[in-house]
């Protein structure tokens, strides 16, 4: 699971994260959604470490990230909005090399990788240079390189971005299935609707702060909306200025 | 809880890492041998070629010192003291800049951050590549010097296993205080004791070059009748090459020490170096390793690093009042007035000059993404200070430049100097100008201008720009060499034309081989594109100095020149030029004006 306990990050005179409190549960689907600039990246950064909280605490699968970092990310996958894959390398290569510095034994790698390269659909491009990729094969990649060694918590910046409508359903369909199985998912999006349909919960991070969190139902209350998302999204943002973090029935904070 | 596989350890993640990058290397050296055999190989004969002539002139140069009589082994012996030191200097500064480049604006280390590597993987992996990204020059460099040196002393052949291994040795030293450096700029470069404390430093070390560089006046009387004071006086001044704490001293005495059969002074130089590399190579591994994380964390979270000074708060402040009144959404002022533009001082300047509005948005774009890329201007700043250096100092050599024939050498080395000075310059800024725009080339392709007129408008700006910075030079040689009005006037006309054209080739070729995916402009450069642009340049800039030269107007001695000569001469310069610049950016104008060039590589 991932715990945020009273997070905060600064850059300059700026709070980029102003003390969110936040828990996901294990086997919990969490969306965050939030306009630009509003603090996403930056939570997601700490959450993969990248970025250590000027105060607060960050913890995934119960390992501190700053304190105890290793087995944090052993049991952590982080995909960002551009991810970093190898250029000269092929796909094949790129996940054997994944999983060899997850410390997966070569048996294992094949067994993951016979799983998720048909549901990629990948075969075609398993031994073609990266850089001849288009941007949604190469996402595609990076996504399944990232599923390969079972991760508990899998944190992911803008998945949909470039993918087909057919293979922004297979990622989904994959990330529900492992969420069923216990996997915890952290999904950023601009999306309301991948949140939408996705998520068990929604946070909104508005100006650094978790502003609202809770089931769409939850949020549609709150911002007194009805229909799709979106309307609750833009009433809380747009319409009002909350003083702080809320938690809403049913919601975790 | 899900269990996870044990981590690896460093070693076996540091292996993974260097196979992976190995793999791709090897890779992408093979597609440029598959892209065009006919460019691989003209790549190829440039390397070769500027090995062999490199070693013939430091072969000839070797040769010439050691003749001197008595001194020749000493003079030969400070010579590489002093050359190293000065190449151990330029090796640590370049370790600095590709340390924190590699370190904390790197994508790679970034992925790798978030994996479960030990950071000691991760911070060998990334020093280890910058060192190798900034010392292969210095390999290039030191290799024909090596050889020659080698060849005058007549050493045995273990000699040039051995400098090797005393040259990779040397190598870590820098590369280690480099990244140690970067890591420190990284971590504290907010605070406002480590500005000021940086400038502390680097102002004492200015004084500290300005005070010792003194210029020795040497009369024709003292070199002809005193020549063994003025050599000892040169010795003297040149001592410091020789201290026993630097590492650029160890590697020296350890190869001459060799060189000379002195085996028992080279294998304690060596050890030194070897010791001392091996303990800044354990030290990155560890403790220095522990760092990068803290580093890497506020180089990602740091705003600007002006931030703590009162001044820069108050502009900050200021900026954000005017964002504040834009911020009303349009309303309407009461009394119906307009809202005031804030102007754009360099926009304005430029629409004086009557340029047109999409001429001035390209210009002032790129003059502030160069001006705020400090590592863009530092080094052009570099570059052509460390050739004003050299013209200026040229003053001190007036006795000597008394004859015709060494005046018109001079001033024809000038003028290739200058140029290969301008050509390193388009490779590195003007050739991966199209390229930086990279996946946001359409922004400027989709304009109404169309993309072949942005390009048009980059040619003429850097070309202009650059024409400054040659012209001033070369009217400088020109001053201190006491040339005549008309032999200036010819010297400003060849730059002129070789400014345009050297400009052009950048261009062009910057068109024709863009590399889109590439944000940093140092591996764009580095790529196949980037060689073929600066092999092409010298190529360029050798034969139009020679024709030139062998045509000059002025003669050579005191025999009078062929006007015919000279006009023939000039005429296959023009030809040249017009070949070299016109053929690259006519393609380059052909290809930018074709659908579809945002799809390209």
């Amino acid at each position: 699971m991932i715990e945020l306990d009273d997070v905060t990050k600064r850059f300059g005179d700026v709070r980029a994260v102003d003390g969110i409190t936040l828990t996901v549960r294990p086997g919990e689907f969490f969306c965050v959604l939030g306009p630009n600039a509003a603090g996403k990246t930056t939570t997601i950064k700490m959450i993969a470490g990248l970025i250590r909280p000027d105060s607060g605490r960050v913890r995934v699968a119960g390992f501190d990230l700053v304190k105890d970092p290793m087995p944090a990310r052993a049991r952590l996958a982080y995909v960002p909005d551009f991810p970093f894959l190898y250029e000269k390398l092929t796909p094949w290569e790129f996940l054997r090399f994944t999983g060899q510095l997850f410390g997966m034994s070569r048996e294992a790698i094949h067994a993951a990788a016979a799983s998720l390269v048909p549901r990629f659909q990948l075969a075609e491009w398993l031994h073609k240079p990266i850089d001849s990729l288009s941007h949604g094969t190469r996402q595609r990649v990076a996504i399944a390189s990232a599923l390969l060694h079972d991760p508990a918590v899998f944190v992911i910046d803008e998945p949909m971005v470039g993918l087909d409508p057919h293979h922004a359903r297979v990622v989904k369909d994959i990330l529900r299935e492992r969420v069923d199985a216990g996997m915890t998912v952290f999904l950023s999006t601009h999306q309301t609707s991948v949140a939408e349909e996705m998520a068990d919960r929604v946070g909104i991070i508005h100006r650094g702060r978790l502003v609202a969190s809770g089931t769409p139902a939850d949020l549609h209350r709150q911002a007194g909306t009805h229909g799709a998302l979106e309307a609750a999204f833009l009433a809380i943002t747009e319409g009002q200025q909350l003083a702080g973090p809320q938690t809403l029935p049913g919601g975790h904070p | 809880m899900r269990t996870a596989p044990d981590p690896l350890g460093a070693r076996d993640a540091f292996m993974l890492v260097a196979r992976a990058n190995a793999l791709g290397a090897w890779r992408r050296l093979g597609s440029i041998g598959g892209r065009s055999r006919l460019t691989a190989v003209a790549g190829a004969a440039f390397v070769a070629g500027y090995g062999l002539i490199a070693y013939a002139i430091f072969h000839l140069g070797l040769r010439f010192v050691m003749r001197f009589p008595g001194l020749g082994s000493l003079l030969v012996e400070r010579l590489l003291f002093l050359l190293f030191a000065f190449l151990m200097v330029l090796l640590l500064l370049s370790n600095v800049v590709i340390a924190y480049s590699n370190l904390f604006r790197n994508r790679e280390a970034s992925f790798l951050a978030s994996l479960p590597v030990p950071v000691e993987a991760v911070f060998t992996w990334k020093v280890l590549e910058g060192t190798l990204l900034a010392s292969w020059a210095f390999v290039f460099l030191v290799a024909p010097l090596l050889v020659a040196y080698g060849v005058v002393q007549g050493v045995p052949w273990h000699f040039y296993p051995f400098a090797f291994v005393l040259v990779s040795l040397f190598a870590v030293i820098p590369g280690t205080l480099g990244a140690a450096t970067a890591l420190a700029v990284a971590r504290h470069l907010d605070r406002k004791a480590f500005q000021v404390g940086s400038l502390v430093v680097v102002g004492f070390l200015a004084a500290a070059v300005v005070r010792g560089w003194r210029t020795e006046e040497i009369t024709d009387e003292q070199l002809e009748a005193r020549a063994l004071a003025v050599v000892d006086r040169l010795l003297s001044n040149t001592r410091a090459a020789q201290s026993p704490f630097l590492p650029s001293q160890w590697l020296s005495a350890s190869i001459q020490g060799w060189g000379e059969g002195a085996l028992r002074t080279a294998a304690f130089y060596g050890m030194v170096l070897a010791a001392h590399s091996l303990l800044l190579g354990r030290l990155a591994c560890s403790y220095l390793a522990h760092a990068l994380p803290g580093a890497a964390s506020a180089v990602h979270g740091r705003a600007s690093v002006l931030g703590r000074w009162s001044w820069f708060q108050r502009r900050q402040a200021g900026r954000r009042a005017m964002a504040g009144t834009w911020a009303i959404g349009g309303a309407p002022i009461p009394g119906g007035a307009r809202p005031s533009v804030p102007g754009d001082p360099m926009d304005t300047a430029l629409a004086w000059m009557g340029l047109r509005p999409e001429t001035r948005a390209i210009i002032t774009k790129d003059a502030r993404m160069f001006w705020r890329d400090t590592t863009q201007w530092g080094q052009t700043v570099l570059l052509f200070g460390l050739l004003a250096g050299y013209i200026i100092n040229l003053r001190h050599f007036s006795r000597q430049l008394d004859s015709a024939f060494w005046v018109s050498m001079v001033s024809y080395l000038n003028l290739g100097a200058c140029a290969l000075n301008l050509a390193t310059l388009t490779t590195r800024f003007v050739f991966p100008q199209f390229s930086l725009e990279g996946r946001r080339v359409w922004l400027v392709g989709l304009a109404p201008m169309g993309l072949a007129r942005a390009v048009r408008i980059q040619f003429w700006t850097a070309s202009w720009t650059t024409l400054l910075l040659t012209l001033a030079l070369t009217v400088l040689s020109g001053a201190i060499l006491r040339l005549g009005p008309a032999r200036i006037l010819y010297f400003m006309a060849a730059m002129t034309v070789m400014t345009f054209t050297l400009n052009a080739i950048a261009s062009g070729l910057g068109v024709l081989h863009p590399n889109l995916r590439e944000a940093q402009p140092a591996k764009i450069v580095s790529g196949f594109g980037g060689t073929l642009c600066l092999v092409l340049s010298f190529v360029y800039i050798i034969a139009s100095v020679v024709v030139l030269a062998m045509g000059s107007p002025w003669g050579w001695r005191d025999d009078a020149p062929s006007s015919a000569a000279a006009a023939a001469a000039w005429l296959a310069f023009v030809l040249l030029s017009a070949l070299a610049g016109w053929l690259p950016l006519r393609m380059a104008f052909l290809k930018a004006a074709q659908p579809g060039i945002t799809e390209a590589r």
